[in-house]
């Protein structure tokens, strides 16, 4: 953040005299942040529990599974050896703790490559695929809210909440389909196949999953903006600010954007989540080397040791997200409280 | 509010329940009446859009028209059930924490909730019907074991409030069993709010349901699935374009059905706030 108070003229009105105490409000900040931090790690202690114990509830023997029905009794007892299945389960789980933090996921039960180097090479594309819908679904939105809320027409606003609301119910994968035959096949604008990892390049592979993605993203992103915004426009300082004549530009951002973004901004690791759903359909409808193809790949060859490393993946990333938004938007608009 | 506008929010609630009823009537009569079994393997393979075959056929030349419509009840009937389960469970769950005064199991609890919470959501159905081998009895269990956490999380914020109205203090004074307060008083109440929230999570699982046949781990074929249809006509989609877009056009037709009564729905219940 370039500030971290307040200052923008408008909002000041709104802060109370307790919170300008400079010394209390930095207790305050320092103690929610820590609260929010010891929460997070708790959480992710979860989600990495949650994700380890998934295995056990496989009906089945997962190594047998795995290797098939014709797979002789030797070769299952020495599999079962080697990724420690043999050990109970607090013994495995601990190993599985500690080898997280010296960056040990375990090997895969198939190709035998390094889980960790598996996610590392494939979180990039992902991650790419993530910011680019994001900026996208965040360029689009905000200006559609603005408008939708200044106006201030009852039919404008119905049809703003009817067609965000049928957009988000098109799925994905079949926008994503169309899309390809489309964009791809007909007009030739989306390669068809390969990818290159250098950053210009690679933006003619990944535009279209990032559009699909904003499909889903501009309705949540701009209807929380937009009943944001419509409590900000009732706020007195909103009317000052008409009175006082404050350029266009400065009035927007100041006084209409900054305080909205608030609730917009704690809905960022809710976003990502239904994001990272989108992009693993994304990237097996258009072939693109992420790692939630490696996921659906593990997943239809039984290949549990990297199923839960990127599951668990996926929830941390979540929750980092959430930690982040939670702060940006108390930032933001220091009337929001942490829970 | 205008009264206009108030007859337009009643136009989207009512044309999408018709949109609604007309699906799920198509759904009970098309395979009914149609003079095609919906997995009849036919002699013409990959027809286009005719009078015979309103939606052409498949690679298979089976008719996509009774197909398409085949499929109404497995996909809502899944996503229905996948919906009522967490429904049910997580507002129990979630009222049980809001008026229990135990702070560990409180706390404990709660940080499992946000544990769930915080995967993806499909990403944890994936893997949930991955390790609990693919189809829909799967696919159902996943979902409940994913989305409780959600209605539990909604529900125990609203039973902490509920719980400290009068009608609940009331209730206590006249010395009803505890049981009858949290059936009679308390839940009703606190399910008004999850409900609400289900109609919109309907929608997202419609479209998960699908999203995870697309991916393979929904129905056995050769059973009419509308994701499975669509995987199955993405592979030849330059030839046949048919075999995947009309299975597609009826999974968004089911998606905006809801979305409209949905949307139309809240906007009652808003407007009844305001009044």
């Amino acid at each position: 953040m370039a500030s971290s108070e307040i200052k923008s003229g408008a909002p000041t009105e709104e802060i109370s005299a307790e919170q300008r105490i400079p010394d209390k409000n930095k207790i305050a900040l320092r103690r929610t942040l820590l609260g929010r931090l010891v929460r997070s790690l708790v959480v992710g202690f979860w989600v990495m529990f949650i994700a380890f114990s998934l295995l056990r509830i496989s009906p089945g023997d997962p190594i047998r599974l795995a290797l098939g029905t014709d797979a002789t009794e030797e070769a299952v007892n020495e599999l079962r050896e080697k990724f420690g299945l043999d050990q109970p389960f607090p013994v495995q789980f601990f190993d599985y703790f500690t080898g997280f933090f010296r960056g040990d996921l375990g090997v895969s039960f198939f190709s035998q490559r390094e889980v960790t180097e598996v996610i590392t090479t494939h979180l990039p594309v992902t991650l790419m695929i993530i910011l680019l819908s994001m900026g996208g679904a965040i360029l689009i939105s905000i200006p559609i809210a603005l408008s939708v809320a200044l106006s201030r027409r009852p039919s404008v606003t119905y049809f703003f909440r009817t067609s965000t609301s049928i957009s988000l119910a098109l799925p994905g994968f079949f926008l994503a389909l169309i899309g390809l035959l489309y964009f791809g096949t007909i007009l030739n604008w989306v390669p068809a196949a390969g990818y290159e990892g250098t950053f210009p390049a690679n933006l003619k592979y990944l535009w279209l999953p990032a559009v699909v993605n904003c499909f889903s993203l501009v309705p949540i992103l701009s209807r929380v903006l937009h009943s944001s915004l419509m409590d900000t426009l009732d706020e007195e300082f909103v009317e000052t600010g008409v009175i006082r004549g404050v350029k266009k530009l400065k009035f927007y951002w100041s006084y209409l954007l900054r305080p909205s973004l608030a609730p917009t901004v704690v809905l960022i690791s809710y976003m990502v989540g239904i994001m990272i759903g989108g992009t693993v359909v994304m990237e097996t409808i258009f072939s693109l080397p992420g790692i939630g193809r490696e996921l659906i790949e593990a997943v239809s060859t039984r290949d549990y040791a990297v199923v839960q490393s990127i599951v668990m993946i996926f929830g941390f990333i979540v929750v980092f997200t959430s930690f982040i938004g939670d702060l940006l938007g108390y930032l933001l608009d220091r009337r929001v409280t942490l829970s | 509010m205008t009264r206009k506008v108030r007859a337009e929010g009643t136009f989207g609630l009512y044309a999408g329940a018709g949109m609604l009823v007309a699906m799920l009537l198509a759904g009970l009569l098309v395979p009914w009446l149609s003079k095609y079994d919906a997995n009849e393997v036919g002699p013409d393979q990959l027809m286009g859009p005719s009078r015979s075959h309103f939606f052409g056929t498949d690679l298979l030349g089976r008719d996509i028209f009774t197909r398409v419509f085949d499929a109404v009840f497995i996909d809502l009937g899944t996503a229905f059930i996948g919906v009522l389960i967490p429904l049910f469970v997580g507002t129990v769950i979630g009222t049980l924490l809001g008026i229990s005064r135990n702070r560990k199991v409180n706390s404990f609890v709660g940080s499992l909730i946000d544990g769930i919470n915080a995967f993806p959501f499909l990403i944890f159905v994936i893997a949930l019907v991955s390790f609990l081998g693919a189809g829909l009895g799967s696919i159902i269990i996943a979902l409940s074991l994913v989305n409780w956490a959600r209605y539990a999380r909604i529900a125990r914020t609203r039973a902490v409030v509920v719980n400290q109205q009068g009608y609940v203090e009331a209730a206590r004074t006249l010395g009803y069993k505890p049981s009858r307060i949290l059936f009679r008083h308390i839940i009703p109440n606190v399910s008004s709010e999850t409900r609400a929230y289900a109609l919109s999570d309907f929608i997202i699982v419609i479209i998960a349901v699908a999203a995870l046949s697309f991916l393979g781990l929904g129905v056995n074929p050769p059973q009419a699935e509308w994701g499975a249809m669509i995987k199955d006509g993405a592979n030849i989609i330059t030839l046949a374009w048919w075999a995947s877009v009309f299975p597609g056009l009826a999974l968004c037709w089911a998606g905006i059905s809801v979305a409209l009564v949905s949307e139309g729905l809240s906007r009652r219940i808003r407007e009844g706030n305001q009044r």
